[in-house]
Parts: C-alpha cells; sequence; structure tokens
C-alpha cells in the first residue's frame, strides 16, 4: 500500500513536471491523461482501493475534485491534482469521466446470506433512497454497483472514523450501521 | 435504469469512433429539449377558470384540486353505485422508470404530467397519446435526497410551469413545451433542489425549496408568471429564530429540551438561521379573499442533532401564512419547537371552514401531521382550535435521540408524510394516508458541511418490527377519528375525494382502490402492477368522468418502481 503510494506519487510529479503551464490552460487531454496513471487506462484502476472514475456519476466526480481542492476531503495525491483545476476544469473532467462506459471488474455475486443481509441493512438505513434502486447513483450521488470491494470497505471505514469528512451524513449513516452489516454491503453491491 | 444503460452503451460507442478519429474525448450527446409529436390544443387559461377550479367537473387544474387544496372533486358520475364498473381506459408509459409522484393536471382534455428527473408530458386526456415531451437538459449538479421526484405543473394563461431537480423554475409554451423562459431559484451546490408543483396565482408563480437535509435556508418566493421576474422572498428561518423556548409540542406534551445548555450555544455561536434549513416543498394553501397563502415549512437542519442549533429553530416545523402581494409574515404556529426527530410538517395545508372551540364555524386550515394528528387552526392568527387523535401508535414520544439509538413511535416519516389529504366539506372530514414505521432515532454531531447530507445522526428502521399503514377519515370539527382502514405497507402518495362519495387511494404493492368515503367500505380496487405512490385526479371529457393516477413506485420507501399513468372510466 505503502509502496505503491510512493510509484503513484513519483508518476504524477513527474507527469507534473512535464506540463508546468496552468491548469486551465491545459487541455483537457492532458488533464485527463494523467488520471490514468492509478484510475486505469482502460478504466480499471491499478489498484482495487482506488475508485472507478470511468461511467462515475458527473456531479459527484465534480464535487470530489472540488472538495480535494478546498481540502474538505484528504488525500496527498489527490488534493495536489486538484489544486490546480479551476470549476469549468473540473466540471470537464467530470463530464468526460462521466461519459465512459463503467468498467466491469469480474467480481463475484455476493453469497446469498451475504446479500440478504446487505438488503436487510439497506432497509434499515435507506441507502436506495439515495443511490437508487440499482445503485446507480445519480447527479452528487455516486454509483456503488459493481465498484470494488476493497475501495467500498476503504470508504465506509473512513466514513467512519470521519477520516473522510466531506460527507459526514454519510458518516452518520455508517456509524448506524453494524461493521458486519456493512462488511456485507460492500460485499453485495461489489458483485452487483 | 433502462435509459442509463442504452446511454452507457451509446457513449461507449461514440467514445470508440471518438478514438478512431483521433479525438481526445467522446463528443456531448445531446438531449431532445421537446420532442413535440403534435399540437396540444390548449385554451389560455385565465385566473377566473383557476378561481372556480373546486367547481370544475371538467377540468383538474391545481395540484390540490383547488386554492383551498380540498382535493374535493366535484363530479359525481362515477359514484358508489357504480364505481364497481371502473376500467382502465389508457396506460400513457413514460420513458422514465422512476418513482411517480405527479398530480396530473388536466385542461379541456390535455392531460400535464411529470416523471422523476423532471420530465413534462402533455397527453390526449381521451385517448392517452403522447401530444409533446419536454426533457429538461438537467445541469451538472443536482443535490437532493429522497428520490429525484416531481409532483407536477401548473398552468397559467398560455405557459406550464415547472420546477426542476437542478433548482430551475421553467416556463413552457402549453402547446408546444417550447421554453419560454427559465430562471435560477438557488444554487444546487448549497443543497437547493426543487420537486414541488410551483402554485400559480394573480400573475405570480409560488416556489419553496428542498434542501432540509443540507443545511439550506429555506424560502418561498413569487416570480412575475409572464417573465420570471423575481417578485418577493419569504426567508423561513427568520434573522431571530429562537422563539420562546417553548418546552412542550402542540400537543401539550414535553419535548426533554436543555433550555439551559441552548442558551449556553447560543451565547457561544450566535442565532443559526443561516444553515437553518426549512424547506418548503408542497403547495401552499391560497385563501382568495384575505390574499394569503397558507404553507407547512421542513425541518431544521441538521435533522437529529440540535445541539448546534439553539432555540425554536422558527418557522420550521410550522404552519405559517404570509400575504400574498407583498411574501410577509402575517402568522404561524409551530408544532415541534427545536426538532430533533425530523418529525416535521410536510403535507399541504388546506382550507376549510371548521367549527372553533365554541361551537362557531370559522375560516380554518388543517395540516396532516407526521406526528400523526391533523391540526385544525383558525385561519385568522394560525392559532391551534384542536387535534385529532393519533392516527398512528405513538411510542415514547419525545424520547431524545442517543448514539446507540432511542425507539420512539412514530418513526421518521410519520404518521402522514408529504402525501396530501382530501377532505369532503359536507361531511366534514379530512381523509389521511399514513405510514406505521417503527425505527430507532440516533444523535451524531458534525458542523455545517458546505451543502452536503447533514442529518445530525440516523434514523433506522427497525428490521423485526412489522411496518403497516392506513387510510384515516377525521372529523375536523370534533378531531376524532371517523373511520380507518389498515393497509398491508406504509402509506405514501395521495388521496382524492370526490362528490361520488368515495376516495381513492393507492398502495406500495400496485394496489389502487375507490372506498366509500363515509365508511371506508372498499368497493373496487385495481393492480397497476407498480407501487400507486402518486396523488389521484379527475376530469370529465367527452362528456365521462375519468380518475387518473401515476404508478411509479417510491424511491424513499423503495416500493416497486414503474412508468404507468393510468385513466380509469367506465
Amino acid at each position: 500500500m505503502m509502496f505503491s503510494k510512493r510509484i503513484n506519487v513519483a508518476l504524477v510529479s513527474g507527469l507534473c513536471a512535464l506540463t508546468p503551464a496552468p491548469a486551465a490552460a491545459q487541455a483537457l487531454a492532458e488533464q485527463v491523461a494523467v488520471c490514468g496513471s492509478c484510475h486505469g487506462e482502460n478504466g480499471k484502476p491499478q489498484e482495487k482501493v482506488t475508485p472507478i472514475i470511468w461511467g462515475q456519476m458527473r456531479g459527484y466526480l465534480y464535487i470530489q475534485l472540488r472538495d480535494f481542492k478546498r481540502g474538505d476531503r484528504k488525500h496527498e495525491i489527490m488534493q495536489a491534482m486538484a489544486a490546480n483545476f479551476e470549476r469549468d476544469d473540473m466540471l470537464a473532467i467530470a463530464e468526460y469521466f462521466s461519459q465512459k462506459p463503467w468498467p466491469d471488474l469480474g467480481q463475484p455475486r455476493a453469497p446469498k446470506e451475504v446479500a440478504e443481509r446487505a438488503v436487510r441493512a439497506n432497509g434499515s438505513v435507506g441507502c436506495t433512497g439515495c443511490h437508487f434502486d440499482q445503485w446507480q447513483g445519480d447527479g452528487t450521488v455516486p454509483r456503488l454497483a459493481g465498484m470494488s470491494r476493497e475501495y467500498l470497505a476503504k470508504a465506509i471505514s473512513e466514513f467512519r472514523t470521519r477520516a473522510r469528512g466531506n460527507n459526514p451524513g454519510m458518516s452518520d449513516l455508517m456509524l448506524a450501521t453494524s461493521v458486519e452489516d456493512l462488511a456485507a454491503l460492500a460485499e453485495y453491491l461489489a458483485g452487483r | 435504469m433502462r435509459q442509463y444503460q442504452r446511454n452507457a452503451t451509446i457513449l461507449a460507442g461514440a467514445a470508440a469512433i471518438a478514438v478512431v478519429a483521433g479525438a481526445s474525448f467522446a463528443q456531448e450527446i445531446k438531449q431532445d429539449a421537446v420532442k413535440a409529436a403534435r399540437m396540444a390544443k390548449v385554451p389560455s387559461v385565465g385566473q377566473d377558470l383557476l378561481n372556480k377550479a373546486a367547481n370544475d367537473v371538467n377540468n383538474f387544474l391545481l395540484t390540490n384540486g383547488d386554492y383551498a387544496q380540498t382535493r374535493f372533486y366535484p363530479a359525481k358520475q362515477i359514484n358508489r353505485n357504480n364505481v364497481r364498473n371502473l376500467k382502465v381506459a389508457w396506460i400513457f408509459q413514460t420513458e422514465v422508470r422512476e418513482s411517480l409522484e405527479t398530480s396530473p393536471i388536466v385542461v379541456d382534455g390535455v392531460m400535464f404530467v411529470t416523471t422523476s428527473f423532471s420530465h413534462v408530458y402533455a397527453i390526449d386526456a381521451k385517448t392517452g397519446e403522447e401530444l409533446w415531451h419536454y426533457k429538461h437538459k438537467m445541469g451538472p449538479i443536482t443535490t437532493y435526497c429522497c428520490g429525484p421526484n416531481n409532483r407536477g405543473v401548473q398552468v397559467l394563461g398560455d405557459l406550464v410551469y415547472l420546477a426542476t431537480l437542478d433548482a430551475k423554475l421553467v416556463a413552457l409554451n402549453s402547446k408546444t413545451g417550447a421554453v419560454v423562459w427559465e430562471t435560477q431559484v438557488a444554487d444546487p451546490e448549497a443543497g437547493y433542489s426543487e420537486t414541488m408543483a410551483p402554485t400559480v396565482v394573480k400573475d405570480k408563480v409560488l416556489i419553496g425549496t428542498n434542501g432540509g437535509e443540507y443545511g439550506i435556508r429555506g424560502f418561498v418566493k413569487a416570480y412575475d408568471a409572464k417573465t420570471g421576474k423575481l417578485i418577493w422572498t419569504f426567508n423561513t428561518t427568520p434573522e431571530n429564530s429562537v422563539g420562546v423556548w417553548a418546552m412542550k409540542d402542540a400537543t401539550d406534551r414535553d419535548m426533554h429540551r436543555n433550555i439551559e445548555a441552548e442558551k449556553a450555544q447560543l451565547a457561544k455561536t450566535g442565532d443559526p438561521y443561516k444553515t437553518l434549513g426549512g424547506g418548503v416543498w408542497q403547495n401552499p394553501a391560497v385563501d382568495l379573499a384575505a390574499n394569503r397563502i397558507f404553507f407547512v415549512v421542513g425541518n431544521p437542519s441538521p435533522d437529529l442533532d440540535g445541539s448546534i442549533r439553539p432555540g425554536d429553530n422558527l418557522y420550521t416545523d410550522s404552519l405559517v401564512s404570509v400575504d400574498l402581494e407583498t411574501g410577509k409574515y402575517v402568522c404561524h404556529s409551530q408544532y415541534i419547537a427545536h426538532d430533533v426527530w425530523d418529525l416535521d410538517a410536510v403535507s399541504p395545508p388546506v382550507l376549510v371552514n371548521a367549527k372553533d372551540r365554541s361551537g362557531k364555524t370559522i375560516p380554518a386550515v388543517i395540516h396532516g401531521g407526521k406526528t400523526g394528528h391533523v391540526y385544525v387552526h383558525d385561519r385568522k392568527d394560525c392559532s391551534l382550535i384542536r387535534f385529532s387523535d393519533a392516527m398512528v401508535p405513538q411510542e415514547n414520544m419525545w424520547v431524545l435521540p442517543t448514539k446507540e439509538g432511542a425507539r420512539m413511535l412514530p418513526g421518521a416519516n410519520g404518521g402522514v408524510e408529504w402525501s396530501p389529504m382530501a377532505t369532503d366539506p359536507g361531511q366534514g372530514l379530512a381523509y389521511a394516508i399514513n405510514l406505521h414505521q417503527p425505527m430507532t432515532y440516533h444523535v451524531e454531531s458534525s458542523p455545517y458541511p458546505n451543502g452536503k447530507l447533514w442529518l445530525g445522526g440516523a434514523f433506522k428502521v427497525i428490521p423485526s418490527e412489522a411496518q403497516s399503514g392506513n387510510i384515516t377519515a377525521v372529523d375536523y370539527n370534533t378531531g376524532k377519528i371517523k373511520w380507518q382502514v389498515k393497509t398491508p405497507q406504509p402509506m405514501i402518495g395521495g388521496i382524492l375525494a370526490t362528490a361520488g362519495g368515495l376516495v381513492f387511494t393507492g398502495e406500495g404493492n400496485g394496489k389502487f382502490a375507490a372506498y366509500n368515503s363515509s365508511n371506508g367500505k372498499e368497493l373496487w380496487s385495481f393492480n397497476a402492477g407498480a407501487g400507486v405512490n402518486a396523488p389521484p385526479s379527475s376530469y370529465s371529457v367527452g362528456g365521462k368522468q375519468y380518475i387518473v393516477v401515476g404508478a411509479g413506485g417510491n424511491t424513499q420507501l423503495d416500493f416497486k418502481r414503474g412508468n404507468s399513468i393510468v385513466a380509469f372510466t367506465q
């Protein structure tokens, strides 16, 4: 984990060094090319704890970039990346990736008892009230169906500790849900 | 979802082509703004026609039937004696398979319905044929909880008014669906969105806002109906939102407030009005004679954590009246001061004539609460005259939310959710649909998050406890329950009463039924195949009365989705 992060930092700073022009002036193509080094050239992220951004909701991607820039969401690499973006850059990048096809990570369907536990947990806190019945997301609410299990588990865990602080409502809901139920949800959503 | 997948496929193709052509990114796929299959022959709708909506047996002109919001339809061709013969006249399928909460509006044989994601359709009300379709080009940012709903349009003159998920107010040409003007009501990035039908009256378009879960500052705004220019704004959270430090709710029950702690917080952080919530997302009732409007204001932000918003949090959880011309405050009545349960006020108020405490019939206004009570107020000063028997079980009120979760009934959806009530003035009855969902209330504390979901905790359905619903008729002159019909699932959507002695309402399991409005006896039913969670309307065309309702399920309660508008006649 530590190892791969260092590689990524090196890679990103290398790319930044190659393109010293202000972000606003960079072509969209150059901006999005950088993203592929972690999030995957073909939409499949290099690391399992890195989220899919191909086919993700436009509003959600924009808000995350905005929050990285503001420092509301913490991530060494992403904050450094977003620091150079203006609002229009972020909207364009979000639009670009939202129109890509969602990649199939080929994760297995959750076993029946895990799926049942996940569905029950959803019935209790109402995840699909915002993420929708197919967990497909909309607007500023992300798609969860088919996201990598490792990233889902990481995000859930970081919401619970508030290490991810850019959505306190999500933190509250994760804290109100048992760790066992959340593990079931991550497995269930990964396999959808 | 179907549309979503299709878009993904198209875009995948487009991306591939772009790569082949050497372009760096896929071209935007343009939406069809308007698909005018043919003209809708809609006459210009004058204010006179709208004023007389309560007696109009041909049209259904306002979201809740008329300006008083009675949902009492005056036609009686379909009645207790013949409702058993009711059959499907047509089914119109929209292209959006998601939560339907639309109140169909009918003008001279043309019906206007909306769907989730702010689409509008004009349909031939006799045949179900599509006349035009307005597909709103949604902005990149939408922030909303509880479904991408839309509750319908209103028509004034030659314009159809729509409020959208990306917080815009749009005026369309009623004949073609073309955009005439559009204005941004509020900033979606700060948590604002629109799902309600606007109310049009006297050359104004009235609109509130969603956002009580995002730390907005709520409002009702009036726009010039012809130009879209803002006329006035009433902020639902005044700069002094502290109030009177009420210890008891409107029904005289102790709310267990820690006033000392609240006062200390107030001294430290000041009045919380700027991020206090107070959405208004259901139509106001219009008292045409008094030139005043009555609306209810939703929950304070954050929902469950009161520690960072000291005071009564005026005018959240309140009935409020303002002057129609100026938007100036007239009166209010707060149901729950400093609410920490989200048991707020959402079902649209209804103007009726009801008995005051001395038995004299006066102009009154009633509201069906999430608490499970129907509240009856004096229209003159908003004061509470009485509240009804509880329509749902109430237990452990008002226990404060805890970290581990405290069980209390009703659950946070009510009682009566946003579902509009119907009334029958002749019988002095109000008809409400209710939920029974046992929940635990959990509290967590976090500072204002810049337009993000801000619940201050969670409300959790208790999976081991049975849920149910009911249809309840309440005598608003006495507050007594006249009859009640239990349903297997919690109820959300709406209800319609008619002069034929009937009430019509639907359930999450697809059942849509007619009941005798005097005793609740079921007289007819139909299963629509998806949740019937929308308010029904009625109209007449070609000498025949119709009943119409949307069957699209419900996002919030996860009732089976569909995309049908179903019209019935004999």
